[in-house]
């Protein structure tokens, strides 16, 4: 037997749950997106459900939010995530504040949302604090950081939740002949500056690119942290795709599907972009 | 973080559980049959089952009752309660539509749903219900079949597919330290206190169960309650006349909703964040289904001893909820007699005692003893009685024209369409 045969052998178990769940499960809602409906008993093949969707204005408004949550929370993970890192090296110590990172990463985004719920809401901990503090008159005049109307709160969890992932990435990259080669740079007369600029960023990019992609596909398909702090309208896709999933006429499920599947593109091409970016599967494992 | 295939495993789940369902079993075999009308040999057949009851879990006085009381009164019998708990009752019957989907008749996984209304109405669509056995129930005797509030549920007819257990009845909850009585006299009273006191009112945005309620209240003001009466008997409403109330009643509460919390810009997602902006003092009022469990809120110190409940002028609307038993549970005849139990008159006036829901049992019917402790039962100074409660109670009109109310209230005043 060869060692390929093998491998693909002892993966054929893992492999075929996460086949049958994931594909299978795509597969239903592509189906179903497509008027296959044997509950309803009723199968017509139609793009109706689409049509629906994409001239909904609940989705469009959807659309602009989504994106602009996922954009700010992605662009700020990555920033802070990779600021973090570079701190953390600069102070030694590496172990005790990686631990630290991955015990942010061991909460659960449901937990993350109602923590930052009790942190930044009108009667939460931030707005008590400005009260009594004599900032504000009354807890009223604080501004609304949770279902607001650009998405403040939603943006505070993913980023709070997202950075130290990136950072953990980011710290692993960050290995000893990434120093070599800055000691390097500075016996040629490059200032830290320069340094920063020539050779640690290049190391860092790919990496922290390549989990700001994982991070982005995560957020722009996450459900309950929108479903607790923000609004029912605008609502983030995929908000607005399980309540249609709930909806309590069967015939709306297939536009729940619909707009499911485009989630699933959606994802689809951020993970493309992500395998670009690592420049394709590692063939040597398999 | 979570792989990427979020969204798929999100919106797999009912494939999954199709193809899963499909993988384990359960082949085209029929349901073991359940002759109803023998109560004996339903109680053999029971007897050694497990059954599975989905249902709201979100209330711990009743999850305690469930498994307190119903549990030991089953466990009598030789029945084993497994109570599982769900967020939405959409879930349980999205399940059992999975399993349907799978071709499995036989051997399914939910035996007993609490649910009414659009859930029923679903399940129905999806003809998925076992049926005409409620009649049958040993307790039935207690509960008035032909009340239309039984009879039909949100205007689609029960024809013995579920059986009746609990009243729900809308009231108005307020503070009265900041609200006066005559504050909450009507929706018209109430609205003006919002635009004098600007940010203490609010309600769910529909779908919410609790929210689409509070939609029809203002929605029945305008209508009146004879119009709304009379279409619930005629099987809905005349388009021209629902236009014309609705087109009224939503620009008055667009007008209206620059006093509601967050100047009305949005509203919570769910009645859980709206009883939790009036424990924390940013709301002043709103609108339950749950009149009952307002008393120990308010023993336990999460709600204001300050706080009353009201029936506003227009009346209130009382729905009353079952237990469905699907066509292809596997503990049928467990499940029917837990239905028997539930309806109880004991069972009964332990769950208004130890919850404050109300019963579904005609006190008329009952042991004038019995009758005699139902109105003994004192909830405090905040709660009224089901007898002031349901004094002019407005029925639930069809699901068809609830969706639609929904609909169009998200549209005309969430998203602030013309």
């Amino acid at each position: 037997m060869s060692p390929r045969l093998r491998i693909a052998l002892l993966l054929a178990p893992a492999l075929l749950v996460v086949g049958v769940f994931v594909v299978g499960g795509v597969l239903q809602a592509v189906l179903q997106s497509l008027g296959y409906a044997p509950v309803v008993g009723e199968s017509r093949w139609t793009l109706d459900a689409y049509r629906r969707v994409v001239a909904d204005p609940a989705v469009r408004a959807s659309l602009l939010l989504t994106a602009r949550v996922s954009l700010i929370s992605t662009a700020a993970a990555a920033v802070l995530g990779t600021a973090l890192a570079l701190l953390v090296r600069r102070l030694g110590g590496r172990r005790r504040l990686a631990a630290l990172f991955h015990g942010t990463l061991a909460v659960p985004h449901l937990v993350g949302a109602l923590a930052i719920g009790l942190l930044l809401s009108p009667s939460g901990l931030l707005s008590r604090a400005a009260y009594r503090l004599g900032l504000v008159d009354s807890v009223q005049d604080v501004p609304a950081l949770t279902q607001d109307a650009f998405g403040w709160g939603i943006i505070a969890e993913y980023t709070w939740k997202e950075t130290p992932f990136v950072a953990v990435v980011a710290l692993a990259a960050l290995s000893r002949r990434v120093g070599d080669l800055e000691d390097v740079a500075a016996t040629l007369g490059a200032s830290r500056w320069q340094r920063l600029r020539e050779v640690t960023l290049p190391v860092l990019a790919p990496p922290v690119a390549a989990a700001s992609v994982l991070v982005l596909a995560f957020v722009t398909a996450s459900y309950e942290v929108p479903r607790l702090l923000g609004r029912p309208y605008p609502a983030t896709l995929s908000v607005e795709a399980f309540q249609r999933y709930r909806d309590i006429d069967l015939t709306s499920r297939p536009e729940a599907m619909a707009l499911a599947v485009l989630i699933a593109l959606l994802t689809t091409v951020a993970a493309l972009v992500y395998l670009r970016l690592v420049g394709g599967l590692t063939r040597r494992s398999l | 973080m979570t792989r990427p295939a979020r969204a798929a495993a999100l919106t797999a789940t009912l494939a999954a559980t199709a193809l899963l369902a499909s993988a384990c079993g359960g082949g085209p075999e029929e349901a073991v049959a359940v002759d109803t009308s023998d109560w004996d040999a339903v109680l053999a057949q029971a007897e050694g089952q497990s059954v599975d009851w989905y249902m709201y879990g979100g209330d711990q006085r009743l999850n305690d009752f469930v498994n307190g009381e119903v549990a030991d009164r089953l466990a009598a019998l030789g029945i084993t309660l497994n109570q599982v708990k769900i967020t939405d009752t959409a879930e349980a019957v999205n399940k059992v539509l999975g399993e349907q989907q799978a071709g499995r008749t036989s051997g399914g996984s939910v035996d007993a749903i609490w649910v009414n209304g659009e859930n029923f109405a679903t399940g129905v669509q999806a003809d998925l219900w076992a049926c005409g056995w409620t009649a049958d129930l040993p307790n039935a005797r207690y509960v008035d079949l032909d009340d239309p509030a039984v009879a039909t549920d949100f205007g689609v007819p029960v024809e013995g597919c579920e059986a009746a257990w609990q009243q729900a009845s809308s009231a108005l909850v307020y503070d009265s330290a900041v609200l006066d009585e005559a504050d909450v006299e009507s929706v018209e009273s109430l609205l003006a206190w919002t635009a004098r006191e600007p940010g203490r009112f609010t309600h769910p945005a529909p779908p919410d169960f609790t929210g689409s309620m509070a939609v029809r209240t203002f929605l029945y003001d305008t209508l009146g309650a004879e119009t709304v009466t009379a279409a619930a008997e005629d099987g809905g409403l005349d388009d021209a006349v629902y236009e014309q109330a609705r087109d009224e009643t939503f620009d008055r509460l667009v007008a209206a909703s620059d006093g509601f919390w967050r100047g009305g810009e949005t509203y919570p997602v769910s009645q859980e964040e709206v009883e939790k902006l009036y424990a924390d003092g940013e709301i002043s009022a709103f609108l339950t289904y749950g009149p009952g469990a307002v008393s120990s809120l308010v023993a336990d110190g999460v709600f204001p001893g300050s706080t009353r409940e009201t029936v506003l002028s227009v009346g209130n609307i009382s729905n009353v909820s079952f237990v469905g038993v699907p066509a292809n549970a596997e503990d049928r005849a467990g499940a029917m007699v837990l239905a028997d139990v539930l309806q109880d008159p004991e069972v009964q006036l332990g769950l208004y005692e130890a919850t404050g829901i109300f019963p579904v049992v005609d006190l008329d019917t009952l042991d004038p003893a019995l009758a005699e402790r139902f109105a003994a039962v004192d909830a405090g100074p905040s709660v009224l009685t089901p007898a002031e409660l349901t004094a002019d109670a407005l029925p639930e009109l069809d699901s068809a024209t609830l969706a639609r109310i929904e609909d169009d209230w998200r549209a005309q005043v969430l998203r602030g369409e013309e």
